[in-house]
C-alpha cells in the first residue's frame, strides 16, 4: 500500500489534512467551532465552491481554464429566478432551461477554443462579459419586475431540506463528488481528459478525439457554475448581481490546493473537493477569530502561496 | 587498419573529462567516463544511440553539471555554470537539439548576446541583418536571408545558422552534436572546411556523426563509446572493427533471420496517386507478412508519409486502400479503426508517443478503451489481465503495471508503443525510426519482434535513420527524395551502399558538374 | 582526400537562383499584430469621429480628446507591464491589487510640498516594484505557475490596499493631477510617449532580448545562456512598477483613492495586451501594440456610448469584440504567413 503514496495521492491528503487541521484550530479558538451544526453550514457553503470547481477541474485537467463562472453562476441565478418566478410548477422548466443556457455557453466556450483556436483565457473572459452584458442589459440590471423573485419552495428545499440529519445540498454535493470521480478515474471519457491533459498530441495519435472531448469538458464546466448558480438562489432565496464574483477565484484556487495541476494532467476531483473545504474552513476560522476583511484577504493569499511552495512546484528538466 | 589505443596524456589535453557520470531519472547515461581532446585536432566521438555521446557534450558544454567526476580546461579543474560560463571559458557548442528561437530573426539568433551597440549602449536592431549578413558571408554563406525568422527557414538552414552562431565567437574548444544530420553532402563539405581551418589556428575540434566516411574524412582521431563509457581511443581503425565495438557484438547477429513473404500474400496497405507538398507522384503497396523499408535522407517527406497515412493530418493528395478497399482516412481513430487496423509509432516517444506521467496500463490500452469498455465504463479486470498479457509477452521490464512509463528505460518505453498496437491487433504497423535512443539489448528484441509480427502476417512499413537496419531488416527499401521515390531496392541489390547512394545521387551529381 | 577547402568554402541554396524577399515583407509579417492594432484603432477612431460629428455638428475637440487620454492613462500603462510579464509566457493577474494598493497609498500620502510629493510618488513606485518583485522570485526561483502565483498575490494585495484605505477616500493635491493628467490639454500623451521610449529601450537592451528569448522557447534560451530566475524576476518586477505608475494616474484622475478601483484592471489589461497583437503564449509582441489596445478598449466604450447602446450591455459588446478581433486576427495573420510562404 505505501507503493501508492505517489506525490499525488500525497497532495490530496495534504489537501485533506489542511481541512481537518483547520477544523481543529477552529475548534481551539471558538468552542463549538467543530460542533456538528457548524460543520455541516460550512460544508454547505463549501458545496457551492465545490461544484464549481468540478467543473473548473474539468477543464484545468486539461490544461484549460474558466474565466467565464461568476457570470455563467450569476446569470444562472437571474435566470432560475424570472423563469420560475417562484413557483412550483415552473420551476423542472426553470431548471432545465438554467442548465441548458450553462451548457450552451460551455459550447461556445469549447468551440471557440477547439475550432477557432482562442486562448482559453481569453475566450473564457470574453465569454464572462459577453453573458455579464446579457444578463444585465435583459434584466434592466435586476430591476425587471421578475427579478425580485424567490427561489421556487423545491428548489429551496433541495439546499436546505434536512435528510438523516445533513442538508439535501451536501447530499447533492457528495452525489456529484462520487460521480465526477467515478467519471475522472474509470471511465473512457476519464481517460481520455486526463491523456489529454498530459500531452494532446500523443493523445491524438492514440485514436483519442481531443476536439470532442475538449469541447465536452467546457459544456461540463458551464453545466457546473449553472447548477451551482441555481443552489445559490435556493440558499439565499434571491438572485443578487455580483453573486458570482467571489467564485472565480474560490474554485480554481480550490482545484490548484487539491494537488491538480494547472497544467493539465494531474490530480483529480476529491483533491478539488478538499481544496474546498479548506478554504471555506480558512475563512470560517478568520471570521471566528473577528478578523478583518483585509486580514481575510491577505491570509487567504498567503495560505494559498504556502501550500503551492510546499507541493506545486515545478519538475526541473 | 586498426590500431592498439592511443595513449591520451592529459596534460596536454585542451580539454578532459575524467570519470564523469551521469543518471537522468532511473537511466545512468554516462558511467565514469574520461575524454580528452587537444588543441588543434579533431577529434570524433562515435558510438550508438544511447551510448552517452550527447550527455558528454552537454556536460563539456556546460549544459548539465555531471552527477561525479570533474572536468579539465587546459590541465586545471573546471566547473561550469551553465552555457555561458561554458562560453567564457571559450567552449563554444552545437547541441543536438537545435535551439533557434522561431520568433526571433535569422540575424537575433546569430548575434544574441553580442549584438552591435549604439553609444548609449542599447542594441542597434537596424543593423543587426547587416552585421549578420556580413558574418555569414565570411563564413561563405551566402543563401540564407538574415532577414527571415528562424521559424521559416529550412531544417539545413537551421542547423547552419547554429554552426555560425558559434563559429563567429571564435571559441577554442567546438563541441559539435551531430552537426551533419540534416545537411546534404555540399553543405557538409562547407562544414568540413570550417572545421580544418579553426583546427589548424589551434581549436580542438569534438564531433559526433553516424557517418562513417565523414568519421574517417576530417577525424585526427575517434574516441568509441558504449554504454556510457569510452571503449578506446584511437588513430586509424577500419569500420567493421568500430561497429562492433560500438555494438558490442558481432553485426551479423544483431539481425535476425527475415522470413520470406508468401508469395500470395494479399496487397493490405496502398497508396496511389499519392504526394507530398505537391511534389511528384507517391504510390506503393504493401503486403501481408512483409516489412517495406522507406530509406533517403531526413528531411525529404518521410514524416509527412507515416503521419499522412495514419491520418495526422490525412495526405492531402492520394487513394489509400487498406485490405484491398479504398478508404477514407482523416484522423488517428479512422485509421486505428479501418478494416485492419493502421498504428503508428511516432518518430518522437516522448513527445508523440507516450503519456509519459500515466502509467503503463493507461498508455497500453488508450486506443482499445472503446472495446474495454461497457457503457463507457472500463472493464478493470479485463484491462489490468490484458496489459499483464502484452508486458509478459514483450518482456517489458517495469516493476508493475501501474509503474510510470516515463520511470522505464528508453527500450522499454518502445516496447510499451510496440506493446499498445498488438494490444490493438493492428494489422499494419507504421514505425518510425523505432530503435533511436535505444540500447544494443534492446534494439536486438525489437528487430526479432519486428520479423515475427512480419511471420506472423502484419504488414509493416518502416522508416529508419540507420540505413543498416534498413539494408538487414526490409524484404524491400524505397529511397525518397524530395517527396518522391527515387529508388526501389530489392535483395541482392539491397544494402546500405545502394541506399546512401539513391538518396544522395542528385546532390553528387550537381557536385560532380 | 578530402577536397580543398577553397572549393567549398562556399554555399548556396539548390537551385541557382534563390530570391528573397522584400524587407518590407519581413517587417509586414513580423509585426503584423501591432500593425493590425494600429489599424483598428484608426478604424475605431474613424468611426468615433464619425458618429460625434454626426450627433454633435462638430469635430471631438480639446476636451474629448483630454479626457480620453486621462482616462486611458491606467491602462495604457497597467498594459505595458502586462506585455512585459506577458512576453516571457507569463500572466500577472495581480494587476489589479497592485493598482488598488498604490492607489491607496497615493490617496493616503499625497500632500504638501513638491518634494514631499516627488518622494511620495517615488516611494509608491518602489512599493510596486516589490510587488513585483514578490511576484516574480515565486514564478522564477520557486518555479510555481504564473497564474496562480499571481492569484494569491492579488488577494494578498487587495488586502493591503484595503488594510490602506478602508473607506473611498483621501484626497490628491491640485498640483499633482496637474502634473499627471492636465485636464485643460492632453499633456499625459507626453508619458505615454516617454513610456513608448521606454519600452523601446527595454527591446534594444541585454534584457529585453532576454525577455523575448524566454517566452521563444525556455530550454533553448537557456542554452544560449540566458539566467532565466533573473530575467523573469526583473520582468516581473518592472510589470510591478507599471502598476504603480498606473495606480498614481488613477488617483490624479479620481483626485481621490478607492482600494477596490484598480480590480478591473487585471482583465482589461489583459485585454489590451491581446488586443495589441502580443501572444499569450510568450515571445512575440510589443508594448506599442497593447498601448494601441489600451486605447482601443476606450474608443469601444466612446463609440457604444453616442450609439445609444444601453450601457448594461457594454460588457456584452466588449466581450464580442475581443472574440471577434482574436479570431480575425489570427486568421489574417495566417493568410498572411501563407502569402509569404
Amino acid at each position: 500500500m505505501l507503493a501508492r503514496l505517489t506525490p499525488d495521492v500525497l497532495r490530496i491528503l495534504a489537501a485533506y489534512g489542511a481541512a481537518v487541521a483547520l477544523f481543529v484550530i477552529g475548534a481551539l479558538v471558538h468552542p463549538g467551532f467543530a460542533s456538528f451544526p457548524s460543520v455541516t453550514s460550512i460544508l454547505l457553503v463549501a458545496s457551492f465552491v465545490g461544484l464549481v470547481a468540478a467543473g473548473q477541474c474539468f477543464v484545468i485537467l486539461i490544461g484549460g481554464i474558466d474565466l467565464s463562472v461568476p457570470w455563467v453562476l450569476n446569470a444562472a441565478a437571474i435566470l432560475l429566478a424570472t423563469a420560475s418566478l417562484g413557483q412550483n410548477a415552473r420551476a423542472f422548466y426553470a431548471i432545465a432551461l438554467t442548465l441548458g443556457m450553462g451548457a450552451l455557453v460551455g459550447l461556445v466556450n469549447g468551440i471557440f477554443v477547439v475550432w477557432f483556436a482562442v486562448p482559453a483565457v481569453v475566450m473564457t473572459l470574453a465569454m464572462n462579459g459577453v453573458v455579464e452584458g446579457l444578463a444585465l442589459g435583459l434584466s434592466g440590471g435586476m430591476t425587471c419586475a421578475a427579478c425580485a423573485s424567490y427561489a421556487p419552495p423545491v428548489v429551496a428545499a433541495a439546499v436546505h431540506g434536512v435528510f438523516l440529519g445533513i442538508p439535501a445540498a451536501l447530499w447533492l454535493w457528495l452525489i456529484v463528488v462520487l460521480i465526477v470521480s467515478f467519471v475522472l478515474a474509470f471511465t473512457r471519457f476519464g481517460r481520455a481528459t486526463y491523456a489529454i491533459g498530459n500531452n494532446a498530441r500523443a493523445a491524438f495519435l492514440a485514436g483519442v478525439n481531443v476536439n470532442l472531448t475538449t469541447v465536452f469538458l467546457y459544456v461540463l464546466s458551464g453545466l457546473f457554475s449553472a447548477l451551482a448558480g441555481i443552489l445559490l438562489v435556493g440558499f439565499g432565496g434571491q438572485a443578487s448581481l455580483g453573486m458570482g464574483d467571489p467564485y472565480l477565484f474560490q474554485s480554481i484556487a480550490a482545484v490548484v490546493i487539491g494537488g491538480v495541476s494547472i497544467l493539465g494532467g494531474r490530480g483529480n476531483y476529491l483533491g478539488a473537493a478538499a481544496g474546498a473545504v479548506s478554504l471555506t474552513a480558512l475563512v470560517s476560522v478568520l471570521l471566528a477569530l473577528n478578523m478583518p476583511e483585509y486580514g481575510r484577504s491577505i491570509i487567504y493569499g498567503v495560505v494559498i502561496l504556502a501550500l503551492l511552495l510546499l507541493y506545486g512546484r515545478e519538475q526541473r528538466e | 587498419m586498426s590500431a592498439a589505443p592511443a595513449a591520451t596524456p592529459e596534460a596536454a589535453a585542451a580539454i578532459a573529462a575524467q570519470a564523469v557520470s551521469k543518471a537522468f531519472g532511473g537511466v545512468q547515461a554516462l558511467r565514469t567516463a574520461s575524454f580528452a581532446a587537444r588543441g588543434g585536432e579533431v577529434h570524433a566521438l562515435v558510438g550508438e544511440n544511447g551510448a552517452g555521446k550527447s550527455t558528454l557534450i552537454k556536460i563539456l558544454g556546460g549544459r548539465i553539471p555531471p552527477d561525479a567526476g570533474s572536468l579539465l580546461l587546459d590541465g586545471r579543474p573546471l566547473r561550469l555554470a551553465g552555457t555561458a560560463d561554458a562560453a567564457r571559458h571559450g567552449i563554444g557548442t552545437v547541441f543536438q537539439e537545435l535551439t533557434l528561437l522561431p520568433w526571433m530573426s535569422v540575424a537575433e539568433n546569430l548575434l544574441i548576446g553580442r549584438e552591435p551597440r549604439s553609444p548609449v549602449g542599447l542594441i542597434r536592431r537596424s543593423a543587426l541583418p547587416d552585421e549578420a549578413e556580413a558574418l555569414l558571408a565570411g563564413l561563405g554563406i551566402h543563401h540564407i536571408d538574415p532577414r527571415a525568422l528562424a521559424a521559416e527557414v529550412s531544417l539545413a538552414e537551421r542547423q547552419i545558422i547554429e554552426i555560425a552562431r558559434v563559429i563567429i565567437r571564435r571559441p577554442r574548444i567546438l563541441l559539435l552534436d551531430e552537426p551533419t544530420s540534416s545537411l546534404v553532402e555540399r553543405e557538409v563539405a562547407w562544414l568540413f572546411a570550417r572545421i580544418r581551418e579553426l583546427s589548424a589556428a589551434g581549436t580542438a575540434v569534438v564531433f559526433t556523426s553516424h557517418r562513417w566516411n565523414e568519421i574517417t574524412s576530417i577525424a585526427d582521431r575517434i574516441t568509441i563509446f558504449r554504454n556510457g563509457a569510452e571503449v578506446g581511443t584511437y588513430t586509424e581503425i577500419a569500420e567493421d572493427e568500430a561497429i562492433t565495438l560500438m555494438a558490442g557484438r558481432r553485426v551479423e547477429a544483431l539481425y535476425p533471420a527475415l522470413p520470406p513473404v508468401p508469395a500470395n500474400a494479399p496487397p493490405v496497405l496502398e497508396l496511389a496517386e499519392g504526394s507530398l507538398n505537391g511534389a511528384g507522384e507517391l504510390g506503393f503497396s504493401l503486403a501481408a507478412g512483409e516489412i517495406l523499408g522507406i530509406g533517403g535522407l531526413a528531411g525529404q517527406g518521410h514524416r509527412e508519409l507515416f503521419l499522412g497515412l495514419f491520418g495526422a493530418p490525412p495526405l492531402r493528395h492520394g487513394r489509400i486502400r487498406v485490405g484491398g478497399r479504398v478508404m477514407r482516412i482523416s484522423s488517428p481513430a479512422d485509421a486505428i479503426h479501418a478494416g485492419l487496423g493502421i498504428a503508428l509509432v511516432p518518430e518522437d516517444r516522448k513527445s508523440e508517443g507516450l503519456l509519459l506521467p500515466l502509467s503503463v496500463r493507461d498508455n497500453l490500452t488508450l486506443p482499445i478503451l472503446a472495446r474495454l469498455s461497457r457503457l463507457g465504463v472500463i472493464r478493470g479486470a479485463a484491462e489490468r489481465r490484458m496489459s499483464r498479457e502484452i508486458i509478459s509477452r514483450l518482456g517489458v521490464v517495469t516493476p508493475s503495471a501501474a509503474q510510470p512509463v516515463g520511470a522505464l528505460s528508453g527500450g522499454n518505453q518502445q516496447k510499451v508503443l510496440l506493446g499498445r498496437w498488438l494490444l490493438a491487433d493492428s494489422r499494419i504497423l507504421l514505425l518510425y525510426d523505432v530503435t533511436r535512443g535505444v540500447d544494443v539489448a534492446t534494439k536486438h528484441e525489437i528487430y526479432e519482434l519486428m520479423t515475427r509480427l512480419a511471420g506472423e502476417g502484419r504488414a509493416i512499413l518502416f522508416y529508419s535513420s540507420d540505413t543498416e537496419e534498413l539494408a538487414h531488416l526490409c524484404h524491400r527499401v524505397l529511397v525518397l527524395r524530395g517527396g518522391r521515390i527515387v529508388a526501389t531496392l530489392t535483395p541482392p541489390a539491397l544494402d546500405a551502399e545502394a541506399i546512401v547512394a539513391a538518396a544522395m545521387r542528385e546532390a553528387e551529381r550537381a557536385d560532380a558538374a | 582526400m578530402p577536397p580543398e577547402s577553397s572549393t567549398v568554402s562556399d554555399i548556396r541554396a539548390s537551385g541557382a537562383h534563390h530570391s528573397r524577399r522584400p524587407r518590407a515583407t519581413h517587417v509586414v509579417g513580423q509585426n503584423i499584430g501591432l500593425i493590425l492594432a494600429a489599424a483598428i484603432l484608426l478604424l475605431s477612431i474613424i468611426i468615433f469621429v464619425g458618429m460625434f460629428a454626426i450627433q454633435q455638428n462638430r469635430l471631438p475637440g480639446n476636451f474629448e480628446i483630454t479626457s480620453t487620454v486621462n482616462n486611458t492613462m491606467p491602462l495604457a500603462l497597467a498594459a505595458i507591464g502586462q506585455t512585459i510579464v506577458v512576453l516571457t509566457r507569463g500572466i500577472d493577474l495581480s494587476v489589479g491589487g497592485v493598482i488598488d494598493l498604490t492607489n491607496a497609498l497615493a490617496a493616503i500620502y499625497l500632500a504638501g510640498s513638491v518634494a514631499h510629493m516627488v518622494l511620495v510618488a517615488v516611494l509608491v513606485v518602489l512599493v510596486g516594484a516589490v510587488a513585483g518583485l514578490i511576484n516574480g522570485l515565486l514564478v522564477g526561483l520557486g518555479r510555481l505557475q504564473p497564474i496562480v502565483v499571481t492569484l494569491a498575490t492579488l488577494s494578498i494585495f487587495q488586502g493591503l490596499a484595503i488594510r490602506v484605505l478602508p473607506q473611498p477616500g483621501g484626497t490628491v493635491p491640485d498640483g499633482f493631477t496637474a502634473f499627471l493628467v492636465n485636464t485643460n490639454a492632453p499633456f499625459a500623451l507626453f508619458f505615454l510617449v516617454l513610456a513608448a521610449l521606454g519600452w523601446m529601450a527595454l527591446r534594444r537592451s541585454r534584457l529585453g532580448v532576454d525577455i523575448f528569448a524566454i517566452g521563444n522557447d525556455e530550454p533553448a534560451a537557456i542554452a544560449h545562456g540566458v539566467n532565466v530566475v533573473r530575467t523573469k524576476v526583473l520582468a516581473y518586477t518592472i510589470g510591478g512598477m507599471l502598476y504603480a505608475l498606473a495606480g498614481l494616474f488613477l488617483a490624479a484622475n479620481a483626485t481621490s483613492g478607492d482600494a477596490t478601483s484598480g480590480n478591473v484592471y487585471t482583465l482589461t489589461s489583459i485585454v489590451a495586451t491581446v488586443l495589441g497583437g502580443v501572444s499569450l503564449f510568450g515571445g512575440r509582441g510589443s508594448a506599442v501594440g497593447s498601448i494601441c489596445g489600451a486605447f482601443i478598449t476606450t474608443m469601444i466604450v466612446n463609440i457604444l456610448f453616442y450609439a445609444h447602446i444601453n450601457p448594461l450591455y457594454q460588457s456584452f459588446y466588449e466581450g464580442l469584440f475581443l472574440v471577434i478581433a482574436v479570431v480575425l486576427g489570427a486568421a489574417i495573420g495566417h493568410l498572411v504567413r501563407r502569402g509569404r510562404a
